[in-house]
């Protein structure tokens, strides 16, 4: 869908229509959830903070999104996909991906199904979409974000490899800024010079995904459309509004996200392993800290525990931080394999004695004196 | 001057206080003894500035003299001697050292006795005194059970906990727990600290196995041990203990009686085929049968063994990490050992079947967790 969040905006309020507009960002510390193709004409981008975004196009609307009714729009989307196959793996609210090589109208050529999809979504819902075709997920995703918005582009077995070759590294589905640069590092700038490299030194320097870059160059990926979504983690976060750096602070914060993280996995009836802290520090540095335990968690009390701990070790953060994030994962959604008994995991099967300053004497690190009540 | 001693009582006063001495210390004179001879008397004294410890001996002596002996080299000599009397020649002025048997001569050069540190004065603001014996099994008992893990240094001593009428010895690394209490005291305050494990392992070496008695002088920072000749002085932990009281569970409807040597063989024999890591065991316990078994994925390993108990309460099947358990059944002296439990993810105690008049020994030990 194109600019979902923003178009849906549009569609429910005339008003908008035509114009610049922004969900979310509109708090002091907000970010854009999505950006109107009017907005990003000025340069105004989803994830960008509202303050820079106000900057950058000074006329900007900031709307308050209104999820439940993104979610029915979705609900409607995705209905339409299913009266042509059922092989429909969505990958958010307005994106899937479909497999339609057997489709339920007996249509063999896939550009024409696209188009009929698309025609019908803005029948239905008023939004437009836009679409790629092409032989496997990677190049089809390339496609739909060829001619947005409202495009349909379709790749061609023949024309593939060309389009491939041509294809700056940054335009790759998969690749961020981070990797896009240490590629350029090793004189990889498109998708021929990726072509020229060995398997070997891929993965040697790109790790797993280095295999994957190996082969989607040639034009092979043989991921399939999984019809089945598994949910592999669960959290929540908070931005602050001012940036805090008092260990009370930051525990009274984390105490609130483990509470809103409990709920949500009570509600769907969740537990996990595994627990990841995510601090994103005044600077916008990112660093997340995890450690996996061999009994389910799914309480406040004992997530808010293990965060702390997280904050605690190796180190509290020496910098302001402006957001706090606890998430869980692992999930009992999945088939168990028992996890293989590393060291740590080993160590954690002996418990402990519960004393009343446990956590002090669990974290490698001294808790500062006006801490030291904080279990008691 | 010169002084004449046996090799043999010697070495018995070095030995004693040897396990002072750091290797490559903060100052280089730290890894000398201390000998100062006066009227006959040789008080050795070594340190490495938490600990101070000093013994002494009689000696056929012409003069007195201080001198700083280094402690490597002369130990090594006697050691190496058979048992004879040798003659120690020192040259004040050039701190010569020479020792004299019967074939040999050794010269090794000494160190000016006013560059060793003063042993600390100790201002006491309160003292016990214990039977060697006591303190001796007190120690025993407990330092296996200190923590290791520099990080949490209060848990790598021993805690002396005094009230009126009776004396906790303490120690636990969070996994297990010793308590020994000895009661019968009129101290007439209440106090506690943390002993240091170097400390008590020096005590453990040189506290006699009989009834002589053991002063203990104590303030904030320091305690001070005197008995039969020797004192040591050491450093307390300045850290807080944890509240051990509060995790000593006191509802254990599972109650287990066992012979103690059976338990401990059985142990070793399972134990053997427990997975390296974890060091797991379980045990299952039902009626009058207990079975230990252990098993090691990894080899495809296993091993079972049952053992006849008397056992009161609900069947249960608990882990146990198995150096920890067969440690804490070592460290007890009875045939017969007593085991509590109440959940398989709570702390198990372990008792004596009975303790000595005066004396009450506490052990408890967090299980592994099973069924993961």
């Amino acid at each position: 869908m194109d600019a979902f969040f923003a178009s849906v905006e549009q569609l429910d309020n005339p008003f908008l229509k035509g114009k610049p507009v922004a969900v979310g960002g509109g708090e002091n510390r907000g970010v854009v959830a999505a950006a109107s193709y009017e907005a990003r004409k000025f340069g105004v981008r989803s994830a960008m903070s509202g303050k820079i975004a106000k900057q950058k196009c000074p006329h900007l609307i900031f709307v308050r999104p209104h999820f439940e009714r993104y979610r029915e729009v979705s609900g409607q989307v995705m209905d339409i996909f299913h009266e042509y196959t059922d092989l429909v793996q969505p990958m958010s609210l307005d994106e899937a991906y479909l497999d339609v090589t057997e489709n339920k109208i007996g249509d063999i050529y896939a550009a024409k199904i696209a188009k009929s999809i698309k025609d019908k979504i803005f029948e239905t819902t008023g939004l437009t979409a836009s679409a790629g075709v092409s032989f496997n997920k990677f190049l089809a995703k390339i496609a739909s974000d060829m001619n947005k918005p409202n495009g349909l582009k379709v790749i061609l077995p023949k024309d593939a490899q060309a389009l491939l070759d041509t294809l700056p590294i940054e335009k790759f589905h998969g690749i961020g800024e981070k990797t896009a640069e240490r590629m350029r590092r090793h004189g990889i700038h498109n998708g021929y010079d990726i072509r020229l490299k060995e398997l070997d030194f891929l993965e040697k320097h790109f790790g797993k995904a280095g295999s994957f870059y190996y082969h989607i160059v040639r034009c092979i990926d043989n991921r399939e459309v999984k019809t089945e979504w598994v949910r592999k983690s669960l959290g929540a976060e908070e931005t602050f509004d001012i940036d805090i750096i008092e260990p009370e602070d930051l525990i009274a914060q984390l105490s609130i996200i483990a509470k809103t993280v409990s709920n949500r996995l009570e509600k769907r009836e969740l537990k996990g392993h595994t627990v990841t802290l995510k601090i994103k520090y005044h600077d916008f540095e990112l660093k997340t800290r995890s450690k996996t335990f061999t009994n389910w968690i799914n309480d406040a009390e004992e997530l808010l525990a293990h965060a702390i701990e997280l904050l605690y070790i190796p180190e509290l953060p020496k910098k302001s931080v402006r957001l706090l994030g606890i998430s869980i994962s692992n999930l009992n959604n999945e088939e168990q394999t028992p996890p293989k008994l590393s060291l740590s995991v080993a160590f954690d099967l002996q418990l402990k004695l519960p004393f009343n300053d446990q956590f002090l004497l669990d974290s490698t690190q001294a808790l500062p004196p006006n801490l030291r009540n904080l279990n008691q | 001057m010169k002084f004449i001693v046996s090799t043999n009582d010697l070495l018995k006063q070095l030995d004693l206080v040897d396990g002072v001495v750091v290797s490559k210390p903060l100052i280089p004179i730290l890894e000398n003894f201390l000998f100062e001879i006066k009227g006959g008397n040789l008080k050795i004294t070594t340190t490495d500035l938490e600990t101070f410890m000093t013994t002494s001996l009689k000696v056929e002596a012409d003069s007195d003299i201080d001198i700083a002996v280094p402690s490597k080299v002369s130990l090594e000599t006697l050691k190496n001697l058979p048992t004879q009397p040798v003659t120690f020649s020192i040259d004040e002025a050039s701190k010569s050292i020479e020792i004299n048997t019967g074939n040999g001569r050794y010269k090794l050069t000494g160190n000016e006795a006013k560059d060793f540190p003063k042993f600390p004065e100790l201002e006491s603001e309160n003292s016990i005194v214990l039977s060697s014996k006591v303190l001796l099994k007190a120690i025993n008992k407990t330092i296996f059970a200190t923590g290791t893990d520099e990080l949490r240094i209060n848990l790598t001593g021993v805690y002396c906990q005094i009230t009126d009428t009776h004396i906790n010895f303490v120690a636990t690394d969070a996994n297990r727990l010793v308590r020994v209490q000895r009661k019968g005291f009129k101290n007439g305050f209440e106090t506690s600290f943390i002993l240091p494990k170097k400390a008590m392992n020096l005590l453990k070496n040189a506290l006699p196995n009989d009834e002589s008695p053991v002063k203990i002088e104590f303030n904030s920072s320091y305690a001070f041990f005197s008995f039969t000749g020797v004192s040591l002085i050491c450093r307390l932990i300045d850290e807080r203990y944890p509240d051990y009281t509060a995790v000593i569970p006191t509802e254990n409807p599972n109650k287990l009686s066992i012979n103690r040597n059976d338990f401990i063989s059985a142990m070793k024999r399972v134990s053997i085929y427990s997975n390296k890591t974890t060091n797991q065991v379980r045990l299952k316990i039902a009626g009058s049968e207990m079975t230990i078994s252990a098993e090691d994925y990894d080899f495809a390993n296993e091993a079972t063994e049952r053992l006849s108990c008397n056992y009161e309460g609900a069947d249960i099947e608990i882990g146990f990490n198995a150096r920890f358990l067969t440690e804490m059944l070592n460290a007890v002296d009875t045939e017969e050992v007593k085991m509590e439990f109440s959940m398989p993810n709570r702390a198990g105690l372990l008792l004596p079947s009975e303790n000595e008049s005066e004396e009450d020994i506490l052990m408890l030990i967090m299980p592994m967790m099973i069924n993961v």
